[in-house]
């Protein structure tokens, strides 16, 4: 065993100490995955794992590093930044990540990205093109 | 400021962009020779082309405290550097299918999968799923 491989399950043995818990989480994340673009609810996860939706939400943080709901708005800007780079429209894309109006998907893109949508949508296909 | 380069040492630049393009499966970016035979070698990931380089450096043979640095952390078993991919076990079994020797296997650590593999070069790297 390699001194890091003794580090790794010395550290895991303290941070992920409670299986459970970090099943929990998972199992919220993989759940954003495969549901970011539509409505979100975790009533059902609570359920399934025995603890509160708060409970659920503050564990997310603690070993994600964010918040579901920062977790998902990262999905669908990746997923935005995906369709927007095949050609797709501005008005599509943010319909089909699921943000509710124009307006709103236009300035957390273009604060997460540093352009907006059609500005990026632009660069990305005379990229393509080779043109310059 | 924007984050644009993450720095691997190695030994042997010609050897390590082979590995890392034939083998890991990067793309080349930036070849520009300097001086003394040396090179800015920079590769992109084939799923990510504008975004951060990794860039290939000798500095183990040109300036000792590097070369130490790199020998140290391979003797203790820690990655230089870590790559993300969708599945480390899929990653795994076309690797070793390839002859790379992996010092830990897919291990499942807390909300990530590691394996830590030797790149050839002086190297461990680290490959991570987010679970």
């Amino acid at each position: 065993m390699t001194y890091y491989t003794a580090e790794v399950q010395r550290i895991s043995k303290v941070v992920y100490a409670n299986q459970r818990q970090v099943d929990a989480v998972i199992a919220v994340k993989k759940y954003i995955d495969r549901h970011y673009e539509g409505t979100l609810s975790l009533d059902h996860l609570s359920k399934t794992h025995f603890v509160s939706k708060y409970h659920l939400l503050r564990l997310f943080k603690k070993y994600y590093g964010q918040s579901p709901k920062q977790y998902t708005l990262s999905k669908k800007i990746e997923k935005a930044r995906e369709l927007l780079k095949a050609g797709g429209s501005v008005t599509e894309t943010c319909f089909a990540v699921g943000f509710e109006s124009m307006g709103s998907f236009s300035v957390l893109f273009k604060n997460r990205i540093g352009m907006n949508p059609i500005t990026y949508r632009k660069r990305q296909l005379s990229r393509s093109s080779g043109a310059r | 400021m924007r984050v644009r380069i993450v720095s691997i040492f190695v030994s042997d630049q010609e050897a390590a962009l082979r590995f890392y393009t034939e083998t890991l499966g990067f793309v080349k970016k930036l070849d520009i020779p300097l001086e003394g035979g040396n090179r800015w070698l920079t590769l992109v990931s084939k799923e990510e082309q504008d975004g951060p380089e990794v860039l290939l450096e000798p500095a183990p043979n040109h300036f000792e405290p590097a070369r130490v640095y790199q020998s140290e952390l391979f003797k203790a078993g820690i990655p230089f550097t870590q790559f993300n991919v969708e599945n480390v076990q899929q990653e795994y079994d076309r690797l070793v299918n390839l002859g790379v020797v992996f010092s830990m296997k897919p291990t499942d650590v807390g909300t990530s999968k590691l394996a830590v593999f030797d790149d050839t070069c002086g190297n461990h790297i680290q490959l991570v799923e987010v679970l």
